[in-house]
């Protein structure tokens, strides 16, 4: 189950990535993206688990530096997303490697993927609502005030929820 | 490194590039980094509450028999979703499973991936074996996780428990032993004084209250002067002080074979049959340290000498490296004591003290020559040196029996129990008696 959620996120993530890549005329960076979900997919497949570290810095950095050239968004934040989806499950993957076989590892799997996939939905949810709201005019020192209250909302928000 | 770091340089880099490049989309990137974070975070275990208890099948059993170990984990805390349960298994116990999937399903592991729910527990069990010594189980390990493994972090809790893995005791059915003294009790042991037993001591004059079953008839017919009566020699409890020779220099041989098991073996079986005598019996352990183990009777005296030779090790020191430095004061005056060691040419001269201070003194002797050859090559410049040594080895085994000292050479590839009774056992009463 694990397994081919991990497959899908890569081959989502790397495909989207390198499409991205492929629209905007760059063909050589996209082959260079599938080699890199290619190379994964092995090093997940050979246990080379640190890999997928690097294989999501580099996914990141291939979908900001998309997202600054001006590819379409639409390809590129799948491209994180599936990056991260992939560098989680294959680190559940190491971690199930743990259990034993007389563990219940099926429901653990169900758990995890069911968590990882509302948690990736509510973050697409919230990334694609982002880029539909614009605000025309916000200066810089709004903005930084902006974000400064966020990390405060957003630490009492976990702080309170925590209590339950 | 730690996922949550990753994730939080993921998550600030897309913003601060965001923030500089003034592009939303970069902050868009970042917002299911944000929410795996915020979810990590706020479904983190709150106070880690957990109990552990552990069961063994067996504390005390014998070199690589199977124990099964139990351990229980409970939850009294919040809800656990993700725990790594490793139990710390003692470094020289072997789990009886090995990497295989149907050998596990059948003597378990010491390591589990489980969901713990609040209030709720979890019981796991695993195979160990191991060689002799004494193990103790201290503490289990648990990694607790959150639903996306953001936040981790590990306890360690207290969950005791102790194997001993004892020697194998062979039963040895008599061993014979005189020491000049002996105790008051009345024992196995003949005591060189006259009294009520059952071998012939001589004959003195006959005294009002002599059963005139003891009448040595065909004596008082020589005389003319009264009667006389037949004295048996009585049998007493004698103290036995037992050296187990554990130093490297005689004990261990090349590709890392030792003759130490054979002699652990030999102190052990030694040890029950003089307690099973009624004697009082201590044990000294003499390789890096000095292990006392203070002289006693019975069965409690059997389990405290088990335990002692459960944790004994071969070991080296400047000071123990020959028997020059075994404290005679230990062993109560001119009574039994066994040495258990291979012996080395330099031991002569501490044994021959031993006797000139009245000990009675008993050499069991592994033999290292014979031991050596067993897993030698043969050839001709490994015969020709055996032989050398082992004329070397008789010579000076030799000189210890001509000071007085009783020698059981033994060649351990024969059971020690046979050796003993070829060359230590007492004929029986009824053997004594017709004097074979």
């Amino acid at each position: 189950m694990t397994l081919v959620a991990l497959v899908l996120s890569i081959i989502i993530g790397a495909g989207s990535l390198a499409y991205g890549y492929w629209q905007a005329g760059l063909t050589d960076p996209a082959r260079w993206i599938v080699l890199m979900g290619i190379v994964w997919l092995l090093a997940h497949w050979r246990k080379y688990y640190w890999f997928s570290s690097v294989a999501l810095l580099l996914a990141i950095v291939a979908a900001g530096y998309g997202v600054w050239r001006e590819f379409p968004t639409v390809w590129m934040l799948p491209g994180a997303l599936g990056g991260l989806l992939g560098w989680d499950l294959s680190d559940f993957a190491r971690r199930l490697g743990y259990a034993a076989p007389t563990d219940d590892v099926k429901d653990l799997e169900r758990k995890h993927l069911a968590r990882v996939g509302v948690v990736a939905a509510l973050g697409l949810g919230l990334a694609i609502l982002s880029l539909f709201i614009h605000v025309r005019r916000l200066a810089f020192e709004v903005a930084v005030g902006l974000i400064l209250l966020a990390a405060l909302g957003l630490t009492r928000l976990v702080m309170r929820l925590r209590r339950f | 490194m730690s996922r949550s770091l990753i994730l939080g340089f993921v998550t600030y880099s897309l913003i601060v590039a965001g923030i500089a490049t003034l592009r939303g989309e970069l902050i868009a990137l970042a917002l299911p980094f944000v929410a795996f974070l915020l979810a990590g975070y706020v479904f983190a275990p709150d106070k880690i509450k957990l109990e552990a208890t552990r069961h063994l099948s067996a504390e005390r059993v014998s070199p690589h028999q199977e124990v099964t170990v139990t351990v229980t984990i409970m939850n009294r805390g919040t809800g656990l979703e993700e725990v790594l349960i490793e139990d710390i298994v003692p470094a020289e116990l072997k789990l009886r499973a090995d990497s295989t999937s149907s050998s596990v399903q059948r003597f378990g592991t010491n390591r589990h991936l489980v969901r713990l729910p609040k209030d709720s527990s979890y019981t796991f069990s695993y195979t160990v074996s191991g060689p002799r010594g004494g193990y103790g189980f201290e503490k289990v390990r648990m990694r607790v996780r959150d639903h996306l493994a953001v936040t981790s972090r590990e306890v360690q809790i207290e969950a005791k428990g102790q194997l001993f893995v004892f020697p194998p005791v062979t039963r040895l059915r008599q061993v014979s032993i005189r020491p000049r003294r002996t105790r008051v009790y009345a024992g196995t042991i003949p005591a060189r004084i006259g009294g009520s037993g059952t071998e012939f001591f001589g004959v003195r004059e006959y005294q009002p209250g002599d059963s005139p079953r003891t009448i040595n008839w065909r004596a008082s017919a020589h005389s003319v002067e009264g009667l006389y009566s037949n004295e048996f020699q009585q049998e007493r409890v004698a103290d036995v002080g037992i050296v187990l020779d554990g130093r490297v220099r005689t004990n261990e041989f090349a590709r890392g074979h030792s003759l130490f098991e054979h002699s652990v073996q030999a102190a052990a079986a030694l040890a029950d049959a003089f307690l099973a005598q009624g004697n009082r019996v201590g044990l000294l352990v003499y390789a890096a340290f000095l292990s006392w183990t203070i002289p006693g009777y019975g069965k409690v005296q059997r389990e405290r000498i088990l335990h002692s030779l459960a944790h004994a090790r071969p070991g080296g020191s400047e000071v123990f490296s020959d028997l020059g430095h075994l404290p005679t004061r230990l062993f109560p005056p001119e009574s039994q004591i066994v040495l258990v060691s291979p012996l080395l040419e330099d031991d002569l001269k501490p044994l021959v003290q031993l006797r000139a201070q009245g000990y009675q003194v008993l050499l069991v002797s592994p033999d290292p020559v014979k031991f050596e050859l067993s897993y030698l090559p043969q050839g001709g410049t490994i015969e020709l040196a055996s032989r050398v040594i082992s004329m070397e080895r008789t010579l000076l085994l030799q000189k210890v029996q001509r000071a007085g000292i009783q020698v059981l050479n033994w060649d351990v590839d024969d059971p020690f129990d046979q050796v003993v009774k070829r060359k230590l056992s007492r004929p029986p009463a009824w053997l004594r008696a017709v004097g074979r």
